[in-house]
């Protein structure tokens, strides 16, 4: 999943040359990866890659600050978890 | 010749009298009545505020070229007060119904709007500051178009106002364009990260998104500004409306709101859809185009003219002072005119 979602904001959404290849780590908001617009081209691509709906409400920073929060967020939304989570 | 603080403070208390007293009482008045007398507050305006005159009769003549002569610029700048006092009366028709707005403006290319709608994703309708530009979105509105633009208020973000001026402001302009829209605007600061998507997921549902794309980019918005050719130069403006209609796959028009000569009647103009595909910053230079002609067809209606600060933001002249462009903490000194109550302010 981590790859996926790398490779796609990397070929992409990144602009600048100079902050490839990028890390899981990376701060996708504080290096001015993400904006409105390209989290909404990010979006786009989660809801059809990975067969969900993301909700205005989960557009936050602590869900989208970088790979590995999207991916966390992804794993928490994966259609068996979200069963459990409704019990 | 540089303006008083005595000459600042009744500029002031004038223009909030015109926009709490004078126009919502003229409004009333039968239509070639409160449109002459409009035109006669612009005409004060015009031969009093020489400094804004002055500036405005500059830029246009930089922009527009030296075949526009001195005369010419003039009658420009007459205008420009004209259309800009015009303008309160135009917020105040929009009550109730907006029936009498209404009377007065005839649409032409409604059907281009009410095709894009049908197809399903939504309408993008792009303006520019250009007239009573926000009269034209609330309008859509009160004849029926779920209407919400993506905007921000400059009295919410103008440097030095007061909470009180920021809520007379919000009062005799916002609330009466607000009550015609579907929802409060969609207001695109840095760091607010849903914007977007909650244009989109408003598209999804089958409205109007209404947007002037000829605002000068916020500092932290230039590494997304494209350069473009506009009026004869190359101005820095950001694509997001053609992004939008690219992720979306809603159409994007172009909508121009024009007025008459009498000064009462005016014409809304909307387009075919304009062709979005391919290269964003491409795309984005049709619709710049289309911003463009409007100005050069009729340039008193382009509301930045009077602002330096605001062209030289743009890209389009060399900053002749220390910049006084908005900045993410609002307006330093001189900013957009988003609306005509700043513009009246400045």
């Amino acid at each position: 999943m981590e790859t996926i979602v790398n490779e796609y904001i990397s070929r992409e959404i990144v602009q600048d040359p100079a902050l490839l290849p990028l890390s899981n780590e990376t701060s996708l908001l504080e290096e001015g990866i993400l904006d409105s617009l390209s989290l909404l081209r990010l979006v786009v691509f989660l809801e059809e890659r990975f067969n969900i709906t993301v909700g205005e409400a989960d557009l936050l920073p602590e869900n989208f600050g970088s790979v590995n929060t999207i991916c966390a967020y992804l794993r928490a939304r994966e259609p068996g978890r979200q069963e459990a989570a409704r019990g | 010749m540089a303006e008083s603080r005595a000459e600042r403070l009744l500029r002031s208390v004038e223009g909030a009298a015109y926009w709490a007293a004078v126009a919502p009482a003229v409004a009333r008045l039968p239509a070639p009545l409160a449109y002459r007398i409009a035109c006669r507050r612009g005409d004060w305006d015009f031969r009093y505020r020489h400094e804004k005159r002055a500036e405005l009769m500059r830029n246009l003549r930089q922009l527009l070229g030296d075949g526009l002569s001195q005369d010419s610029a003039r009658r420009l700048a007459r205008d420009w007060f004209r259309f800009a006092s015009c303008e309160a009366i135009d917020v105040m028709r929009l009550r109730h119904r907006a029936r009498s707005l209404r009377r007065l403006v005839e649409i032409r290319g409604r059907e281009h709007l009410d095709a894009a709608l049908a197809g399903g994703r939504g309408a993008i309708l792009c303006s520019a500051h250009f007239g009573s530009f926000d009269c034209c979105f609330s309008l859509l509105g009160a004849i029926g178009f779920p209407v919400t633009t993506i905007g921000r208020w400059q009295h919410n973000y103008t440097a030095g106002l007061s909470p009180a001026e920021r809520r007379f402001w919000d009062l005799v302009y916002a609330r009466r364009l607000r009550r015609h829209r579907s929802r409060p605007n969609i207001e695109p600061w840095p760091g607010r990260l849903g914007v977007a998507a909650q244009a989109a997921a408003i598209l999804r549902a089958g409205e109007v998104i209404t947007i002037a794309i000829d605002a000068p980019p916020l500092d932290s918005d230039r590494p997304r500004a494209v350069e473009v050719p506009f009026l004869g130069r190359r101005a820095r403006l950001l694509p997001g409306a053609v992004t939008l209609a690219q992720v979306t796959g809603a159409p994007l028009l172009m909508g121009f709101m024009y007025r008459e000569p009498d000064y009462r009647h005016q014409v809304l103009e909307i387009s075919a859809p304009v062709p979005v595909d391919g290269d964003v910053a491409t795309a984005f230079a049709r619709c710049a185009a289309a911003v463009g002609a409007a100005i050069r067809r009729s340039p008193a209606h382009w509301v930045y003219w009077p602002s330096g600060a605001d062209l030289a933001g743009l890209g389009l002249l060399r900053p002749a002072t220390e910049p006084s462009r908005l900045t993410e903490r609002g307006f330093l000194h001189d900013g957009p005119a988003d609306n005509v109550p700043a513009r009246a302010q400045r």
